[in-house]
This record gives structure tokens, C-alpha cells and sequence, in this order.
């Protein structure tokens, strides 16, 4: 951020002009952390453990492995299914609990209640119902981000403006148009919050369901590699996870700031 | 009285019907897949009263607490530290960010390989699951500090130590608080974690044994007990969260 309240007693440096004072303490910070890791790896920890160097070095290699491709594929196409079920189911549901009184006292605290319970308690249970199938990671996934949709939709559909609802009603407007074209625009900000909640712990769900139930994705991938001490490839894993993560957080909250502009609201954390 | 019962009617019936519904359904499924609301509570009960038990949840209370206290130990004077400091803050900040969002279930593995069996690394698991969101939340409430306020201190030739005191800390508190909350809540997810993937101990492992027994209801009951923990955890969060939160200017 370059501003003109910067003082003047700055020293100049050799980067001035190109990236801002913040950008160079980013990049410092950064190569400073990096830096750590490896000289503590180095100094302290046995050959196999992840360094920086190695972990770029295992990338090329990594990328272009099949098995790692493979792995990829399944745990993103188990997400993103998982993702479309607790979309279409959430916002059954959320729409629901928010426009009706009933609907909402009958099931907030079963939603309430499954949501502060810990989805990774699931997994004996899910394994128990599916065996060792991805059938069983499906289901974690659904569990993991179902109540964060339902949850952040109610709360869009309960906050829409009064005067809006009652303008259509004077208009004779049908419920089911009410719903579609004043309530479920005026929720979508709420849904993308939900949304963004949920994918992040779909993917924490598709890895712990592989961990348990050993069925292949990258979860199991960083499992299997470091198991076998190859620390750096299942490194890349991680960073392709954390890479997913961020990625998604960072297309949410740009599609609501190109699409809902008129929109803004403190987010709401897990 | 009428609308209070209007008020509480629904979610009465609605806890009851539940209650029904797993009582109709269990006893008309597989007990390999589902058993009845009653069975669970009496295989519940049976769990609860032996001393095994007690070993295991006081093993896990003692992993939780552990962690989620350095957790919160380290994260906030730290949270404080980067935030006085502009230049840290400004510094340290995207990383912050990033393992606040990076899912640290993916680096159990390597703790696992490398630390082994232990108390240590189950502890670690926990840490690092909760410090972030003290560390995360305590660094965004020490960067809405009005600069005003630090100004007129600063006029006021405050010491860096009154500063703390009076401004920072009071300030910050209630976001660290909400830090506190995500950290109670994801504390119990990396204890879980820990006990399920690093070396079977506590509550995860009698849910596991009985799963691997196929003990069905045994698996139910501890889900349903575990699931009462977290849902009190979580209101004791929410409580010391909204307890901090008035101080919020």
C-alpha cells in the first residue's frame, strides 16, 4: 500500500519504487521463515524430515506422478459431490428453518447440536455403515459441511428486509415467487459466507476419512509417503491442500465482491 | 404461560419425536447398523460407571487441557507482540492467515513419524490446532485499536507498560476471546485427531475399540456422549465470549 502519509525519514531502499515498505517486510518474513525451517531441519532433525529445498525440489517429480494425479482427482470429485449434496440439502433446509417459525424451533437444536459436535467422531460410525468405501468419505464430507450451509442460509433467509416481503405481499405475490426471486437473492451473501466454510471442511473431511479408512486421495497420499519416511512428497500434498484451501477462500470472496457488490457483512467464523 | 408453552411446545415435541424416531427406527434396523435411543443410554450408563472409563476421559481431559492452554499461552502474548509492532504485524500477517486456514489435520502424519507414540506429540496436535485461531483473531483485534487511542496515551507520556495495561490488553481481550471460543471448538477436534491417528488413548479409543468390535451401541453411545461434551464446550465458549464481549467499543 503506497500512501503519501509515508514519512519522509524513511531511508530509501534499493526496492523503493518497485514494491511497497509492507511488501518487502511480507518477503522478508517469508524468506525469514523459510530460512528457520531449513537451518532447524538442518541442524536438528533426521535426513527425511521436509525442508524447503527438498520439498521444492520433490515438486517437479511430484506433479507429474499418476498416483498423485489419481489422488487428486478422487479427493476433489468427493469434495466437490459431497459439496453439491450439502448445497442442495442445506438450502432446502436453511430456507426452511429461516421463513418458517416451526420449521426452525423443530430442528434448530438438532442442527445446533450436530454442528458443535466434532465431525471427526463420525468416522467409526461412517465406517461402520459404509466399510472402508469411499462411500464412508462421501458421508464425512456431507456431515463436515452440511451445518455450516444450513446454518449461515437460515440466517440470510430470517434477515431479509421486512418492507420487501411486504411490497410483494401488497402485490399479491405468490409465496413460491417471494421465495425465489426476494428471499434466495437476499440470502446468497449468507450462502457464499456458508459455502466457504463448508469447503474448507469438506477437505479437512475428505482427509480424515481417508485417513481412517485408508481409501485412496491425497489425504492418503501424505499418509502413505510419510509413512515410508518420504516426507517431501507428502509435503506437496499438503501444500496442494492448504493451495485448495486458500484458492476457494479467495474465489468466494471474489465472486461476492464482483457479483454482490452491494453486499457487506462481517464474516462469520466457525 | 400460553406463549411461553407456544414458545417451548415445538422444541419440546421436537426433542421428543427425535427421541422417537431413533427409538422406531433402531428397533426396526439391523443392530449392526443402528440400535434403539434406549439400548445407547443403557450401554451408556454401563460405560460411565466403569473405572476404565474414568482413566480414559480424565487421559483426554488432561491431552485437552494441555493443549488448548499453551494454545492459548502462546497465541495471545504473541498476537499482542505482532500487533504493537507495525511493521511485524504487517509482516507476519498472510501467514498467519494461511495456517489459520490450512487444515492441520494434514500434518499429523509427520508428527506421527517423527515424534512417535507419546503424550508430547498428541499435545502438539492439539496446540497447533488451537493456537491459530487465538493467534489470528488476537493480531485482527489489536489492529482495530483506534491509532487515537494510542495517541492521546502516547501525549500523555504513558509508559510502554501502562500502554499494555490500559490499551492493548483491554482492547484486544475480546477478540482474543472469540479466538478462545474457535480454539475450544477445534481443541476438541485435534484431540479426537490425536487420539484416533497418533496412538489410540482416552475417548478415541474406546470409540474405536468399539468399532472395531462391532459394538454398535457402544460406538452410539460414545458418539452421543462426546457429542454432549462438545456441545457444553461450545456454550461454555460462547459464554466466555460474550462475557468480553460488552468491553467491545
Amino acid at each position: 500500500m503506497a500512501d503519501i502519509t509515508t514519512p519522509l525519514t524513511r531511508a530509501p531502499g534499493r526496492l523503493d519504487g518497485l514494491v511497497s515498505t509492507d511488501a518487502q517486510a511480507r518477503i522478508v518474513c517469508g524468506l525469514g521463515i523459510l530460512l528457520l525451517w531449513e537451518l532447524v531441519v538442518r541442524a536438528f532433525a533426521p535426513a527425511y524430515v521436509a525442508k524447503p529445498t527438498t520439498v521444492v525440489m520433490a515438486i517437479p517429480k511430484v506433479i507429474v506422478d499418476p498416483a498423485f494425479l489419481g489422488a487428486t482427482g478422487n479427493t476433489l470429485l468427493a469434495c466437490a459431490q459431497g459439496l453439491a449434496i450439502s448445497i442442495v440439502l442445506g438450502t432446502v433446509i436453511g430456507l426452511a428453518m429461516g421463513r418458517s417459525i416451526l420449521v426452525d424451533r423443530s430442528l434448530r437444536h438438532y442442527i445446533n447440536g450436530f454442528n458443535a459436535v466434532p465431525m471427526i467422531i463420525v468416522l467409526p460410525l461412517v465406517s461402520l455403515w459404509f466399510g472402508y468405501t469411499s462411500g464412508a468419505r462421501l458421508a464425512t464430507i456431507v456431515f463436515a459441511a452440511i451445518f455450516s450451509i444450513i446454518i449461515n442460509t437460515a440466517d440470510g433467509a430470517r434477515s431479509v428486509p421486512r418492507e420487501y416481503l411486504e411490497v410483494a405481499r401488497s402485490f399479491r405475490s405468490r409465496r413460491l415467487r417471494m421465495l425465489i426471486d426476494i428471499v434466495m437473492p437476499s440470502s446468497l451473501p449468507y450462502f457464499l459466507a456458508g459455502l466457504r466454510l463448508a469447503a474448507g471442511r469438506a477437505l479437512i473431511g475428505a482427509v480424515v476419512a481417508e485417513f481412517f479408512t485408508a481409501i485412496g486421495g491425497v489425504g492418503y497420499y501424505i499418509l502413505y509417503n510419510s509413512r515410508v519416511f518420504k516426507h517431501n512428497e507428502a509435503f506437496v500434498g499438503v501444500l496442494l491442500l492448504a493451495a485448495f484451501g486458500v484458492g476457494f477462500e479467495v474465489l468466494v470472496g471474489w465472486s461476492t465482491l464482483r457479483f454482490l457488490p452491494w453486499y457487506r457483512r462481517d464474516e462469520k467464523a466457525d | 404461560m400460553l406463549s411461553s408453552l407456544r414458545k417451548h411446545a415445538p422444541v419440546t415435541l421436537s426433542l421428543l419425536a427425535g427421541a422417537a424416531l431413533w427409538e422406531i427406527a433402531g428397533r426396526n434396523s439391523d443392530p449392526a447398523f443402528l440400535v434403539p435411543l434406549s439400548e445407547t443410554l443403557v450401554r451408556l450408563y454401563q460405560l460411565v460407571g466403569t473405572h476404565e472409563f474414568l482413566v480414559q476421559f480424565l487421559d483426554s481431559a488432561t491431552l485437552f487441557v494441555t493443549g488448548v492452554s499453551l494454545g492459548i499461552l502462546v497465541g495471545m502474548p504473541l498476537g499482542l507482540l505482532f500487533a504493537r509492532v507495525r511493521i511485524i504485524r504487517v509482516a507476519v500477517d498472510p501467514y498467519i492467515m494461511t495456517l489459520y486456514a490450512t487444515p492441520m489435520v494434514a500434518l499429523i502424519p509427520f508428527i506421527l513419524s517423527m515424534m512417535g507414540f507419546g503424550f508430547t506429540p498428541k499435545v502438539l496436535v492439539v496446540f497447533l490446532f488451537s493456537v491459530f485461531p487465538v493467534l489470528y483473531n488476537t493480531v485482527e483485534g489489536a489492529r482495530s485499536i483506534k491509532p487515537e487511542l494510542i495517541e492521546v496515551a502516547r501525549s500523555y507520556r504513558s509508559s510502554e507498560r501502562a500502554l499494555w495495561r490500559e490499551v492493548m490488553v483491554p482492547y484486544t481481550l475480546p477478540y482474543t476471546m472469540t479466538g478462545v471460543r474457535q480454539a475450544i471448538a477445534r481443541g476438541l477436534v485435534g484431540m479426537v485427531a490425536a487420539e484416533f491417528f497418533l496412538s489410540a488413548t482416552g475417548l478415541g479409543q474406546l470409540i474405536m475399540n468399539a468399532s472395531q468390535n462391532f459394538d454398535t451401541s457402544g460406538v452410539f453411545a460414545m458418539i452421543l456422549l462426546i457429542g454432549v461434551i462438545g456441545v457444553a464446550l461450545m456454550r461454555f465458549g460462547l459464554y466466555i465470549e460474550q462475557r468480553f464481549a460488552r468491553w467491545r467499543i
